[in-house]
């Protein structure tokens, strides 16, 4: 036993740089993270036995306080910051509170999927990924004789209509990434048509994202759109609930960053290292964890089954991702999305199921006049009050972030968030009534 | 701390400002007179003044600065005419005032009666009812949220065993009546606890003298026993309508987003977000706070509730008759069981395995209060740490404020209490970033720790946003001691802080107890700005175990056990405290027969 | 309608205690009758249960026929003052007078009409619409009676009604209670502690103590004929000398006293001391004047006899013969007015 870990030791000292310079690493490092327990703390015990010059301390955050947390601590912040959405990291880099750090691990893709791994700019560095998908809880489809889902475009069907659940993009980075992959893989009007008739079916859009799996498994409502270990970490629990990925998925990675001025430099970058290391990719086949490692070797060691997004194209590779479009819009799709569907749910709900009752009484009976007010009625209620390239202007999604110098938006946020609204409400109204009219109609 | 300040004797005028306001200063000591006041009343006036500007004012305002700069950085409120030309924030605002004021009455149908009984007969285990009356307070954050749907959610064990039985579902979690039947279970306690405390101030003479004149039941109680308990009614209900207008928990637990609370927090916590409406909303919340405690105060103004002319006692208890007991009994046990109901689902929730579409969990186990077994002592001492100065330091605070603006007439007494109230509308997110922004780089003497993560600011942002409670409880209470009381002792040759020891804190015991329970049991599932001030792990309360624990989906049931740990020590803390009470007030009382 | 009050073998206890122990006693219709007694004798008790506050738990209390032992309070038609006043704070004074009119369903009019000539009668009717807060002790006091005697009680009973009034006020005020209820011809029942108040208002007094009557009587009857120690001694200041009579002769340690008409054997005589006379050293029974106190009418002398205390009241007169501390003097009693104790 002794004899191997020497072994070992000498093995990875002569293997890689950063191990030899583990002796001169500070005694400690403080990580802030927004992930569970069950996440961290295989981490950090790993990475203590590693270096036991190093005591580990982690701070568990959700997102909002972690960023607040850091922005307020600029004269001695913590070391790291390790979380899911990329949003909160791009809110981090944009205020200058992360450091760039260029990984030296080898052997880790550019890519899961279609998106990319690490920053471009180089201030945070993914070390998972996860894929969305759909969880459903089988106890409640028995009861409510409801067929098991494959597909993004099943969400739509009549039949779910008030059993679907998603959390709010503007609420959770890796929902906004699942509606920014369906915007770009379907285009923007028909991504928000998908968007909106999928949210004519929601029961809820909760502001947490472990407020879906937990509705999901106490079978408040039967359907959620999840990230997979959500789903796979509740069934292992023995929850009866399934999880599938749809043909089309979307990948989403999760992150690590150093933060600017840490008082622990280099136990930080040994950390992100060691993440990225074979050792710690491992870690992620960890059943509590269940995440898809960077490190594409690291899927020979995986149960069978495992998801593997290097050899499964359907994982995420269909939508070629434009980050650049993405971050442009970021804030502005948040808000659009709460206005469209988180807030004003009930009236989308009204408005489609008056659509889904009118084509189910007329049936493929439907006079032409019918036909023409229910296409209307769809149109209505499906589609955006703003245009993709509207949406991608500085000088409207400028009015969603914060001002940079020269910046001139031609409004404030609340002013546009007003006009969505009312539009929104506006074209619901419309929709059901159109529908009910169809119902009539000669 | 200023219990301290009110100690220390001070000859001359220890306040220039003030001084220089009167025309008497050069007269030496007494200018203070003419407002009333000792001097040390004063000094600790000036020292509340100062822990509020320091820990509410300064940090809040470095946070709302925001809801006054324009795009441009200059000042306008600009803002402000964007949210009332926002029709979804009126339509908030409009809600948020709604369920408020529905909740107060739904509060109160449940809280007044409970009192009553409490307060009128001999009914054993009056202590424990008591105690069972607060815990409802005590949501532990998230599991409470699951553990509500879990009993009363679309399909949850009350609407499963309906629609088994008789084929319908009713929708308890749906919409703004959701939101309003959730609120009032929560928040019910409020009410409870503030009118129990006047309730037992009131002097029996004053119903007997009503009975000996014809009136007995339903009569006795409206026309004379509820006015005089009006300033504790009135306190716990005004607590009612700005904590459930200010309330965010609930409205995002039923997913009701329509309400100023949740309009704000999403606007504060959405990640890279910079729109200012989410602290517009919430200095509109402060303001509409302000202005229904002022609204309470005022409906008391000008009436004398002083009622305790001999040292209180309470009402005469009564036995009950067979039907009267039962009738009683059967009222208790179905308040207390759909008020505790959560609570009753957060313990299944802990020793079940799996709860999933289901009337009761699948299997049990014990599994859960293993796993948290090991981190659970620490946590709880934080908890009892923390939450108990906090609520030492309010009912301290509250007390003092109170006796000074009842008592004295010194100038910004009702200014100060005023801003103290305000405490209530703020959300955690936003004074805990105040906190951090305002001390971070203030540094601990010898340790060099930060003033901001040091574990003592988590105490002081408890004390800080329930501060308020115990001053609601302490106003009521000190509203209905009769000043004779105060002057015999005085004219006994006590001094100002013998009469207050001796005299006005014992006889306020109830609503002191009654603002130390509040702060405590609520203070112990704050989450919001636990989450930001905590820095290390061996500083953690609670709270911040069941956020730990709830991220995982495998998590709800550790969460739960710990949820349970949680209610179950601010049980325990609320019992001894109503017993100690209820020892006191035996003592006092002088029995009749 | 007034009615008198019986008050049959009564029993009172609370955790085992006896507050009262077998209380019998008969209020006159129109009566005005005193409890009197130290705190602690039960007097209030007694008055409580009278109005219905407490059931005793042995005896009948009744109201001229009826028996209202089990009857609660509110229907008993009793009048009760309360030492506190127990005006309602959240009422006008006005308001406070109307409650007990509005609890027997008069009409609006016969209310406004019954309350302002309640409160005409006790001088208060420019009062009517303050707040019991916005008056003195005096005028609180007459409110709560007010108050009381609106709703024509058969009974009205005073709990200690002039115990938070200040001197002056007290013995105004007492004079008017009695010429009230004289004028109203009511059935009074008053609880008070001080037997200078209870012997100047009172037609007949009960005196009680530890929770039994000591005697019932009117007030020269208490003061002349104390049945006990205790009546003797709480109604007025009473020399106690035990000894033994023995064939019209009371002989005590150290002297005798001819003239005792009373049965042989063990005694207590209770002597007043303006009963004594003092006199020159050898005129009497020998003492020394151990004190002396000028009291306006009397000079009180504290003298020692052979190791009893007696107190001895002289009338003061101009010029009159003082006898100075320490001085011996002799003592002579006329034996008509000494009261035989048992």
């Amino acid at each position: 036993m002794k004899l191997s870990r020497t072994l070992l030791l000498a093995a990875i000292c002569a293997l890689s740089a950063p191990a030899a310079v583990a002796q001169e690493l500070e005694n400690k490092l403080v990580i802030v993270t927004s992930f569970s327990k069950d996440l961290t703390t295989p981490f950090a015990q790993a990475f203590q036995k590693k270096y036991p010059g190093v005591q580990v301390e982690i701070q568990n955050r959700n997102t909002a306080a972690a960023i607040a947390f850091i922005r307020e601590t600029k004269s001695s912040p913590p070391d790291i910051f390790w979380a899911s959405s990329p949003d909160a990291f791009e809110v981090l880099k944009k205020n200058s509170m992360l450091t760039k750090y260029q990984a030296k691990a080898q052997g880790i893709a550019s890519k899961v999927g279609s998106y990319p791994v690490h920053d471009p700019a180089g201030y945070y560095t993914g070390f998972a990924a996860s894929g969305y998908g759909i969880m459903f809880n089988t106890r409640y489809m028995r009861a409510n004789n409801l067929p098991a889902p494959k597909e993004w475009d099943d969400l739509k069907k009549p039949v779910y209509f008030g059993h679907v659940g998603i959390s709010a993009p503007s609420r959770s980075g890796t929902t906004h990434l699942t509606v920014e992959t369906i915007l770009q893989g379907e285009g923007w009007d028909k991504g928000w048509a998908t968007l909106l008739e999928m949210g004519g079916n929601f029961t809820q859009v909760s502001d947490r994202s472990f407020g879906v799996p937990d509705a999901v498994n106490s079978g408040q409502y039967g359907l959620g759109i999840v990230i997979d270990f959500f789903g796979l970490s509740a069934k292992a629990s023995g929850f009866p609930v399934e999880f599938v990925y749809p043909s089309v998925t979307t990948i989403v990675p999760a992150n690590v960053g150093i933060i600017a001025n840490a008082s622990h430099p280099k136990a930080a970058e040994a950390f992100v290292e060691f993440l990225l290391s074979d050792e710690g990719q491992q870690i992620l086949l960890d059943p509590k964890i269940q995440r898809l490692p960077v490190r594409a070797t690291t899927y020979a060691k995986a149960p069978a089954g495992y998801p593997n997004p290097f050899t499964d194209k359907s994982l995420g590779a269909k939508v070629n991702f434009n980050a650049d479009l993405s971050e442009g819009r970021y804030e502005l799709l948040n808000s659009l999305f709460d206005r469209l569907i988180t807030f004003r749910l009930k009236e989308l709900n009204a408005a489609w199921k008056a659509i889904q009752d009118a084509e189910k009484t007329l049936g493929a009976n439907a006079n032409a006049a019918a036909k023409k007010l229910l296409a209307d009625a769809r149109k209505l209620a499906s589609s955006a009050p703003i245009t993709e390239k509207e949406a991608s202007n500085p000088t409207i999604s400028g009015a969603f972030h914060e001002m940079k110098k020269g910046e001139k938006p031609v409004g404030r946020q609340a002013e546009f968030e007003e006009r969505w609204d009312s539009y929104a409400v506006k074209s619901y109204a419309e929709a059901k009534a159109l529908a009910e009219k169809a119902l009539t109609a000669k | 701390m200023s219990a301290h300040n009110l100690e220390a004797p001070s000859p001359g005028s220890p306040l220039p400002r003030l001084a220089t306001l009167s025309p008497q200063a050069g007269r030496g000591k007494n200018w203070l007179a003419r407002y009333n006041a000792s001097p040390a009343q004063a000094i600790a006036l000036a020292a509340i003044a100062l822990f509020l500007i320091a820990f509410l004012i300064v940090p809040l305002l470095r946070v709302l600065i925001v809801a006054f700069t324009a795009p441009d950085g200059s000042f306008s409120l600009v803002h402000f005419g964007d949210f009332f030309r926002t029709s979804l924030l009126r339509e908030a605002f409009w809600n948020s005032i709604y369920v408020a004021a529905m909740t107060v009455a739904l509060a109160s149908l449940i809280a007044v009666p409970l009192a009553t009984i409490l307060a009128r007969f001999h009914f054993r285990g009056a202590a424990l009812v008591h105690t069972l009356g607060v815990v409802p307070l005590v949501m532990p954050p998230f599991v409470g949220a699951v553990a509500m749907q879990l009993i009363y959610g679309r399909n949850g064990t009350i609407n499963l065993l309906l629609n088994d039985t008789f084929g319908f579902r009713i929708p308890f979690m749906e919409g703004l009546n959701g939101v309003i039947f959730v609120e009032a279970l929560h928040y019910f306690p409020f009410i409870l606890l503030n009118l129990s405390a006047s309730l037992a101030n009131i002097d029996s003479s004053m119903e007997e003298s009503a009975q000996n004149l014809g009136a007995h039941g339903f009569t006795l109680f409206r026309r004379i026993v509820f006015p005089l308990a009006l300033p504790g009614y009135v306190a716990g209900a005004a607590l009612v309508f700005v904590k459930v207008f200010d309330d965010l928990a609930t409205p995002l637990l039923l997913n009701v987003t329509s309400m100023l609370a949740p309009q704000a927090y999403l606007k504060i916590t959405s990640v890279g977000i910079a729109d200012p409406q989410g602290y517009v909303i919430s200095v509109i919340m402060i303001c509409c706070s302000l202005g229904a405690m002022l609204l309470s105060a005022l409906t008391l103004r000008g009436r004398d509730f002083a009622t305790t002319q001999r040292g209180g006692g309470g009402l005469s208890r009564r036995h009950l008759g067979r039907g009267g007991t039962a009738l009683a009994i059967a009222f208790v046990a179905l308040a207390l069981l759909i008020s505790l109901s959560p609570h009753i689902g957060i313990f299944l929730l802990s020793i079940g395995t799996v709860w999933s579409f289901a009337m009761l969990p699948d299997a049990y186990t014990l599994a859960h209060y293993v796993t948290v077994y090991r981190e659970a002592g620490p946590l709880i001492a934080n908890t009892m740490l923390y939450c108990g100065l906090a609520g030492l330091i309010d009912i301290v605070l509250g007390a003092t404020l109170a006796y000074i603006v009842l008592r004295t007439r010194l100038p910004g007494r009702q200014l100060v209490q005023q801003v103290a109230m305000s405490a209530v509308a703020i959300p955690g997110l936003v004074l805990g970033i105040g906190l951090l922004r305002t001390y971070f780089d203030v540094k601990l003497p010898f340790s060099g720790e930060s003033l901001a993560t040091f574990w003592f600011m988590l105490v002081i942002a408890y004390a800080v946003r329930r501060l308020p409670y115990a001053l609601t409880a302490a106003t009521a209470a000190i509203q209905q001691l009769h000043v004779s009381l105060e002057e015999a002792a005085e004219s006994l040759g006590a001094r100002k802080l013998g009469v207050l020891s001796r005299i006005v804190v014992p006889l306020m015991t109830g609503g002191l107890l009654a603002g130390f329970v509040t702060s405590f049991a609520t203070a112990a599932v704050e989450l919001s700005a636990t989450l930001l001030l905590v820095a290390r792990a061996p500083d953690a309360p609670l709270s911040y175990g069941i956020y730990v624990y709830m991220q995982a989906a495998a998590g709800r049931g550790p969460g739960a056990a710990l949820g349970v740990i949680a209610v179950v020590v601010v049980a325990i803390a609320t019992y001894i405290a109503f017993k100690i009470a209820e020892r006191e007030r035996g003592l006092k009382t002088r029995e009749l027969f | 309608m007034p009615r008198g009050v019986t008050i049959d073998h009564v029993s009172f206890g609370y955790n085992k205690t006896a507050v009262l122990d077998d209380v019998s006693l008969d209020v006159a219709q129109g009566e005005l009758f005193a409890f009197l007694g130290p705190s602690g004798s039960g007097k209030t008790t007694l008055l409580r249960l009278i109005a219905g506050f407490g059931t005793p738990s042995q005896g009948r209390v009744l109201i001229g026929e009826r028996d209202v032992t089990g009857l609660p309070a509110w229907n008993r038609n009793v009048g009760m003052v309360f030492q506190s006043y127990a005006l309602w704070p959240h009422m006008t004074v006005a308001k406070n007078v109307a409650f007990g009119l509005e609890r027997r369903k008069f009409g609006r009019a016969e209310i406004t009409k019954k309350v302002r000539t309640a409160l005409d009668m006790v001088g208060l009717g420019a009062f009517a619409d303050r707040r019991p807060a916005q008056l003195s002790g005096g005028q609180q006091q007459r409110v709560a009676l007010a108050r009381t005697i609106v709703i024509e009680p058969e009974v009205l009973l005073l709990d200690e009604p002039l115990s938070n009034l200040d001197a002056k006020l007290r013995v105004e005020m007492r004079s008017e209670l009695k010429a009230m209820q004289r004028k109203l011809g009511i059935t009074a029942i008053y609880v008070t502690h001080d037997q200078e108040e209870a012997n100047a208002i009172a037609d007949r007094i009960a005196v009680l103590d530890q929770g039994r009557i000591q005697q019932i009587g009117t007030p020269t009857d208490l003061y002349d004929h104390p049945a006990n120690r205790f009546v003797a001694t709480f109604l007025g200041t009473a020399n106690l000398i035990d000894g033994r009579i023995d064939g019209g002769r009371f002989v005590a340690d150290k002297f005798t006293l001819e003239g005792i008409t009373a049965a042989d054997g063990g005694a207590c005589i209770s002597i007043r001391p303006q009963d004594i006379t003092l006199g020159p050293a050898a005129s009497g029974a020998g003492a020394i004047v151990a004190e002396r106190e000028f009291l306006g009418s009397v000079v009180r002398y504290r003298l020692r006899m052979s190791g009893q205390h007696i107190v001895v009241d002289m009338p003061h007169r101009r010029d009159g013969e003082t006898y100075a501390v320490g001085a011996e003097v002799g003592l002579t009693v006329d034996p008509r007015q000494i009261a035989v104790l048992r």
